[in-house]
């Protein structure tokens, strides 16, 4: 009888009536059976994310790097390798991939993925080259340098997207970068002369202390702009002790006529 | 119709309250949010908010009966509403749209959402204000007069009284305290019924308003603003804030600030680091150099030096003294430096000591803080060297100050500056390279014109030389020699610049350094000297290339409508917005605006039913929509005309403001001794349509003649002068209102909120016309406006 008048009472009233052990085994079971699902599910959930992160690479690499003219390949693999989606904050990471540059916080920014690449083409870079970045920012462009080259020195004055730069870079296994904090003005004298310098915090004039720690032959680049507009791209070489300078666009362009 | 009885005293003194307050909080929220963000911002919102008073209208117009039932009480709740909305207004902005940046708002998603959330803030402080105005208005509308004036006098003393506390007050601590203006109005107008009640919220009212007084905000600028860059440098510190009407002005140190603009590559000396920086509402205002500035004679700025000695030397915006520095440095006989900015001057003070070697005490050196083009109006010495400061940014600025009026780049103060040069003397102008190639080549064209109206060979007479950044021009009285010419190739050999524009150069030997990204830069500029490829050139060129005006005074603004496409297909549709983002923003702001004044007119309309169908007056739109539009683009024009005048914006606009609404106040007044009817206010229309056109011709060269008065003569000119214009605006407005009450209130509320649409939507409309066909422009769609309400009210037109 008792069974019977349990199997009429509501669902809510009848769970009052399960004996305490019952209830705890039951829990357990519910929470084991969500772990192993979810220990299950999440690798695959990550897979998931990670194949679609890298088939949005690569569509940037032929979309946005090959049709526009960039013919490295070192320079291609090096972009489609490194994770740009891991270098934007978190809330931007679907955008990582998009064609233009995205905010990291303290008024910067993480290159178009173009400059990035056509920035990192210009220096022609070697394996052997000894490289240096001022204005680490998220880290993405050293990631991208440390995929060409194995002597990538980075440095960056806003202490904290120094540290961030710093982790995000352990983290994604690019050991062959040394981050440093400190002001780009005086580079890097230890471990100069470089062969390549990418100034990506531009100032109204290049340091003297960065030309003398250009190689013979180097070639610095400075993108010049406004944090969501590169408007040119400036090389500087060193020849025979004399600096020259070269403009370049990243965008072609084109006088206008009102024919057109 | 019977006339309502008299107001009391205290509804025309509440008034006067809540009109001045609205003023001012509009002049503090202009400056707060160019401070947090940048001035188009602040336009963006203000405009938007202004859209308070129209939504007013359309509310009164749709309730009139019931919010009119309940008068009594609703008056003192809404002026106490007004003022915990103004006092709240910015602790809320700051704290809820803190994360909104008007650089990021073609990037990041939400951000748009965050700007409707910013703008429907203020827009409840300027709806709450305007609700108790128009409620006054319409419920004793044959009384309009006298409270009209008190509107227009109100929102007089309003704006000088804000630009007055802008000289001592932080910009923060302002608002709240406007806020104690409704607050007053509130009391004054506190009745019997409900007595308790509201004199315990007025006591609320109060408290919040004392704990934000108490504890007013923090002001958190845009993280893209050069101000919070530079704070985000290791040990940085803002040493020393001043406020005034100019800006905010702060004072920054931080170890590594170094600042070496148009520094030869050749340089191997340490930069040194500048004392501390200097911030005007958080952009960069100019460093601070203790005189330790070793490397200025490296710098592509050294050229007229290289050239000669130059004994008196004129420095126009001398902003933080680099110039002066420069000019100490080369052993000049006397400097005069002229910087309208005083507080920023007066910031750097304690820096330097009061030493007579130092910068600010030294005996060679003049001071004048009137603006370049009112000093140079008022002095006629000659120089050896004028300096003027570099035009464009660094890396630019993306286009935010495109609608920056300078005057001190226009073809007729090229003029003015041409005359102030001795026999052998020069003008050295600078710009920041940028690319595409606009500043510069605008640059040059301004040049080369005004020594062509001046009738001189221009390229005997200007020289240019260039680095990887930047250019430098200077223009010399007499013909450049063979000595001036060597002299400038042997500046470029020893600091590797290159030489840009010298007579009989070689094309290599402008490419020997330094290779420009346009490989046509050079081509376009030698066009800018031949007038026959000059104008091909300005066809062709995908921006606006042509010299600035007094009239047309927008140096930055380079956008041609139709090479958008072309634009947008070069640089995609992510990096066009950059290319003159503060242009955007107002065009942006001009249609959210007008689709927002439209509904707002069009709402009352549905119920009050269409033209004609239900004796609504046909004449209510053209007649209103003319008198806001006529009105507010006289104020805008005049404003403009001042500048120069009174040698400052912000006077500029206190003036022209005050002036133009006491005015108008007492030819309201007046109004009520006329009858309201349909042909008077129409002839009052007319009579300003007429005024308008002939202060079209005569209040330029009039305000000209008067320009060397002394201050006080000089404002009390102006006065006299706007008198009769401003005072016959006033009267139109009042009359017609009158006019159309005597038929039906809900039509006089709805006729008042067409006019405060208008006048918001004609702001925006005045800075486009302004841009695209000058100033001068403006005055004559004024005077149409004041014509077309004249029109309106004849029987041919609008016949009843």
């Amino acid at each position: 009888m008792a069974t019977k008048k349990r199997m009429i009472l509501p669902k809510s009233y009848s769970w009052q009536f399960f004996p305490c052990a019952l209830r705890t085994s039951l829990r357990v079971i519910v929470i084991l059976f969500c772990l192993v699902h979810a220990a299950d599910s999440l690798p695959a959930a990550w897979a998931d994310e990670s194949s679609n992160f890298a088939a949005k690479r690569m569509q940037m690499v032929d979309e946005q790097l090959k049709d526009r003219g960039i013919t490295d390949l070192k320079v291609l693999r090096a972009m489609s390798t490194v994770p740009r989606h891991l270098f934007v904050p978190a809330y931007l990471k679907q955008q990582a991939y998009t064609d233009g540059p995205l905010p990291i916080g303290h008024g910067q920014t993480i290159s178009q993925p173009y400059i990035v690449a056509y920035m990192t083409e210009i220096l022609h870079i070697q394996p052997q080259h000894r490289l240096l970045e001022i204005g680490t920012g998220s880290g993405y462009q050293a990631s991208v340098l440390a995929e060409l080259s194995d002597q990538v020195y980075t440095m960056e004055i806003i202490p904290e997207l120094a540290d961030s730069a710093g982790r995000r870079l352990k983290e994604t296994g690019c050991s062959s970068v040394t981050v440093r904090q400190g002001d780009g003005y005086h580079g890097w004298p230890e471990a100069a002369p470089f062969d390549g310098i990418m100034v990506t915090a531009a100032a109204e004039f290049i340091p003297p202390p960065l030309l003398q720690q250009l190689k013979e032959g180097g070639r610095m680049i400075i993108p010049v702009g406004s944090p969501f507009y590169v408007q040119h791209l400036m090389l500087v070489e060193k020849t025979q002790g004399k600096i020259s300078t070269r403009s370049l666009m990243p965008v072609r362009f084109v006088p206008f006529r009102r024919s057109q | 119709m019977k006339r309502d009885p008299a107001p009391p005293l205290q509804l025309h003194l509440a008034l006067i309250l809540l009109s001045a307050a609205l003023i001012a909080f509009q002049l503090e929220q202009m400056q707060l949010l160019a401070i947090v963000q940048w001035h188009h911002f602040a336009y963006l919102i203000i405009s938007v908010a202004l859209l308070g008073f129209g939504a007013a209208g359309t509310l009164i117009a749709i309730c009139r009966t019931s919010l009119l039932r309940q008068v009594e009480w609703l008056l003192p709740v809404l002026m106490f509403a007004c003022a915990i909305s103004m006092a709240m207004a910015l602790p809320l902005s700051q704290e809820m749209t803190s994360r909104f940046d008007i650089c990021l708002l073609f990037i990041e998603p939400g951000q748009a959402a965050l700007l409707l959330l910013s703008q429907g803030i203020y827009l409840l402080v300027f709806f709450l204000g305007a609700l108790p105005l128009g409620l006054v208005f319409i419920g004793l509308s044959s009384r309009i007069n006298s409270l009209y004036c008190a509107n227009l006098v109100g929102s007089g003393i309003g704006g000088l009284s804000a630009v007055a506390l802008m000289y001592v007050l932080l910009p923060q601590q302002l608002p709240a305290l406007t806020a104690l203006l409704p607050w007053a109005a509130g009391i004054l107008v506190i009745s019997r019924p409900r007595r308790r009640s509201l004199l315990a919220l007025a006591a609320l009212t109060l408290t919040l308003i004392a704990a934000v007084l108490s504890h007013p905000p923090h002001l958190q600028p845009s993280q893209y603003k050069d101000i919070s860059r530079t704070m985000d440098l290791p040990g940085s510190n803002i040493t020393a804030s001043q406020p005034s009407p100019y800006g905010l002005i702060e004072l920054v140190t931080a170890p590594a600030l170094r600042y070496a603009p148009g520094l030869s590559l050749t340089y191997v000396e340490e930069v040194p680091t500048v004392s501390a920086a200097v911030f005007n509402n958080g952009d960069w205002f100019g460093a601070v150099d203790s005189g330790e500035a070793s490397f200025l004679h490296a710098t592509i700025s050294a050229l007229p030096y290289a050239m000669g000695k130059r004994d008196r030397v004129l420095v126009l915006q001398a902003g933080t003294g680099t110039d002066i520095i420069q000019a100490l440095k080369n052993e000049t006989e006397g400097v005069m430096a002229v910087e309208p900015h005083q507080k920023a001057t007066t910031i750097m003070a304690g820096l330097y000591g009061t030493t007579d070697e130092n910068l600010l005490h030294h005996p060679l050196v003049q001071r004048s803080s009137l603006t370049p083009r009112t000093w140079l109006a008022l002095h006629r010495e000659r120089y050896d060297l004028i300096t003027l400061p570099t035009v464009g940014s660094f890396g630019g600025a993306s286009g935010l100050f495109a609608l920056q009026e300078q005057y001190l780049l226009t073809k007729e103060a090229f003029l003015e500056l041409w005359n102030h040069l001795s026999p052998d003397g020069m003008l050295r102008v600078s710009a920041w390279l940028d690319s595409p190639t606009r500043n510069s080549l605008r640059l040059a064209a301004t040049i080369a014109e005004t020594l062509e109206e001046a009738d001189v060979d221009a390229r005997r007479h200007v020289a240019a030389v260039r680095n990887w950044n930047m250019i430098t021009f200077i223009l010399k009285r007499s013909p450049l020699n063979n000595s001036d010419i060597e002299q400038v190739r042997s500046f470029c050999k020893r600091l590797q610049f290159d030489p840009a524009l010298l007579p009989e150069l070689q094309g290599p030997e402008r490419i020997r350094y330094h290779v420009p990204a346009d490989p046509r830069f050079f081509n376009n500029l030698d066009s800018l000297f031949s007038p026959s490829h000059r104008q091909k050139l300005y066809e062709n060129y995908a921006f606006n290339l042509h010299p600035v005006s007094d009239n047309h005074p927008f140096f930055s603004q380079f956008l041609h409508w139709h090479s958008i496409p072309h634009l947008m297909q070069l640089f995609g549709e992510r990096t066009l917005p950059f290319l003159e983002l503060g242009y955007l923003i107002v065009l942006i702001s001009f249609t959210q605006i007008t689709l927002a004044a439209v509904l707002l007119i069009l709402l009352p309309l549905l119920r009050l039913g269409l033209p004609g169908r239900t004796g609504l007056k046909r004449w209510t739109i053209p007649f209103f929509s003319g008198l806001g539009l006529g009105y507010m683009f006289f104020e805008i024009m005049l404003i403009h005309e001042l500048v120069l005048f009174f040698g400052h914006p912000i006077f500029a606009a206190a003036a022209g403001i005050s002036g133009l609404l006491v005015f108008s106040g007492l030819g309201s007044l007046f109004s009520g001794r006329l009858r309201p009817h349909r042909s008077n206010h129409g002839l009052a229309a007319a009579l300003v349509a007429l005024l308008l056109l002939l202060y079209f011709f005569i209040l330029p060269p009039l305000l000209q003649m008067a320009i060397t008065l002394p201050p006080l003569w000089k404002t009390l000119f102006f006065f006299l002068l706007i008198a009769p214009p401003a005072t016959a605006m006033g009267i139109p407005f009042p009359l017609g209102l009158e006019h159309l009450a005597n038929h039906s209130k809900s039509q006089a509320a709805w006729a008042w909120g067409i006019n405060g649409c208008i006048s918001v939507v004609s702001t925006g409309l005045a800075t486009i016309i302004a841009v695209e066909f000058g100033f001068s422009a403006v005055m004559l769609m004024a005077c149409a406006a004041y014509g077309v309400a004249a029109l309106s009210t004849t029987r041919q037109f609008f016949p009843t």
